[in-house]
């Protein structure tokens, strides 16, 4: 027993490290400048990729836990979550800072012309009632069906993550046909998940 | 007959200069003591070339001044090469550097077929045996909302087009890229229909502003820049002045190029830098120039609408864009 918690807590502590990693990394790189011409678009894009294969890790974690049965995945699910929303907020805040210099009317222009940054800001504010709502507390007052079924809002918010960059990209899908693949992937699992668990 | 003036980038367009002077110090002490000869290019290094000795040489003596006016903004030479489109090496911004050298520049020779007098195969030394170089500091906007400023090495396209005797059928230009998968790795998957293509009208060929390139910043043109010989067209967004050029073609009928076939509700054959058109997806009003903050307002034309507006009198350039 004691050694089963141990391995769940080391498990929690390594999650924590490979999420909070890349920000080390960036800051890293930004020091030494090592961003290339543009910086602030590379901050744009990393904390976006980040973002978004967060998010999708958090989709896994439940198929990752129904396939080998250990209980430590559930145990991180709710951080792997709130450092996908963390690292999705980096990404907006990065976009109008470094971006767009804080230019406010074409940030508010941009939000309501371009369809790509309005599915981002779309994704990332279905987040923000799932990010409210992850501490226990909240979850317990909640009651967990109703908590389970709020949070059934990270396939719709993923999924318009990947459309967000599906849209921006230019000509190369490789990235966003993989990451596509992969929410369908996760989608198709759950719902089979579900029905079977239904007979 | 007087030399072509092309238009001066006015000093509005002011960043510090003191990377470029200290630069240039640096490269002209380096070509006087003939260090050139011993480490070929100080920008980027590049192995020793039939065409490139003599090139090299032609730079150092027939570009006796930069004739740029005070507080003139050249984007710096590293942003110019380290941050680029050049899809045969990969879609990403860094791969034209990092991939570049698989590129083979040498023997590197022309095709010029078509509607001309005199077509056939020419090895590049024979191109540029005879025709005079200049420097020419010209905006660069791509299409994807950023610019540069760059001091650019090369001869009007004209001038090779006149030599060639173009034919009363000789439309429009195309021009085609280097298909070399084996070396480009960007050509082993199917973004662009390869070799990449593209066209223009016989008039805007034959315009002084159109710039065949063989350098960069006084040197050799990096491979990363489209080495040997590239297009330059200033008001035009990016994608049109095609690199490493094989093949010249003058044609009456106006052919399909790369990326209009890809998509051509998103590009245009004009391509007409155009702040007033957007790009489906993105605004074209602004841009961002590399190595600044902040945005500027996209210019017409890219700037050079009193030298090309006429090409264009009486087009809708909301259609044709």
């Amino acid at each position: 027993m004691r050694s089963r918690l141990g391995l769940i807590s080391a498990f929690r502590w390594l999650v924590l490290a490979g999420c909070s990693a890349p920000a080390l990394w960036l800051a890293w790189q930004w020091f030494f400048g090592d961003l290339g011409a543009v910086p602030g678009e590379a901050v744009v894009h990393f904390t976006g990729m980040t973002g978004l294969t967060l998010l999708l890790v958090t989709i896994a974690v439940s198929p990752a836990y129904r396939v080998t049965g250990w209980v430590g995945f559930m145990a991180a699910r709710r951080q792997i979550g709130l450092w996908a929303f963390f690292w999705l907020v980096a990404h907006m805040l990065a976009w109008m800072g470094l971006d767009q210099y804080w230019d406010w009317p074409w940030i508010r222009r941009e939000m309501i012309e371009l369809p790509y940054i309005r599915y981002g800001v779309a994704a990332l504010l279905l987040l923000v009632p799932l990010a409210i709502t992850s501490f226990r507390r909240v979850q317990q007052a909640m009651g967990y069906r109703a908590w389970h079924w709020l949070h059934r809002l990270i396939y719709v918010s993923a999924a318009l993550g990947v459309t967000h960059l599906w849209v921006l990209t230019r000509a190369d899908y490789l990235v966003p046909s993989i990451l596509a693949a992969v929410l369908a992937g996760l989608t198709v699992f759950r719902l089979v998940d579900a029905m079977r668990h239904r007979q | 007959m007087a030399r072509y003036r092309y238009p001066r980038i006015p000093e509005s367009e002011v960043t510090p200069r003191e990377l470029f002077e200290s630069r240039r110090r640096l490269l002209r002490g380096g070509l006087a003591l003939g260090a050139a000869a011993v480490a070929p290019g100080l920008l980027w290094s590049r192995e020793a070339q039939a065409w490139q000795g003599l090139l090299e040489e032609r730079l150092a003596v027939e570009l006796p001044s930069r004739e740029l006016a005070d507080g003139e903004s050249l984007t710096s030479p590293r942003d110019i090469t380290t941050y680029n489109n050049f899809y045969e090496f990969g879609t990403g911004k860094r791969d034209p550097e990092v991939y570049g050298h698989r590129l083979v520049t040498d023997p590197w020779s022309l095709a010029i077929e078509g509607e001309v007098e005199k077509a056939g195969s020419f090895a590049l030394e024979d191109v540029l045996a005879g025709q005079a170089l200049e420097e020419r500091i010209y905006r660069h906007r791509c299409v994807e909302a950023w610019s540069k400023v760059i001091p650019w090495v090369g001869f009007p396209l004209a001038d090779l087009l006149k030599r060639h005797g173009p034919t009363s059928r000789a439309k429009y230009v195309v021009f085609e890229s280097i298909h070399d998968p084996d070396n480009l790795r960007g050509q082993r998957r199917s973004i662009i229909d390869w070799p990449y293509r593209e066209a223009l009208r016989i008039d805007e060929a034959m315009h002084p502003l159109t710039l065949l390139a063989v350098g960069l910043y006084g040197e050799v043109m990096p491979n990363q820049s489209g080495a040997p010989i590239r297009l330059v067209v200033p008001w035009k967004y990016g994608f049109k002045s095609i690199k490493s050029i094989v093949r010249i073609a003058l044609v009456e009928e106006r052919p399909t190029t790369s990326w209009h076939a890809r998509n051509p509700e998103e590009y245009g054959f004009y391509a007409n830098v155009n702040p007033g058109v957007d790009h489906p997806r993105w605004s074209q009003a602004r841009e961002r120039r590399i190595g600044e903050s902040g945005r500027r307002e996209t210019l017409m034309f890219n700037g050079y609408a009193d030298e090309v507006a006429h090409l264009y009198a009486g087009m809708d350039l909301d259609r044709h864009y």
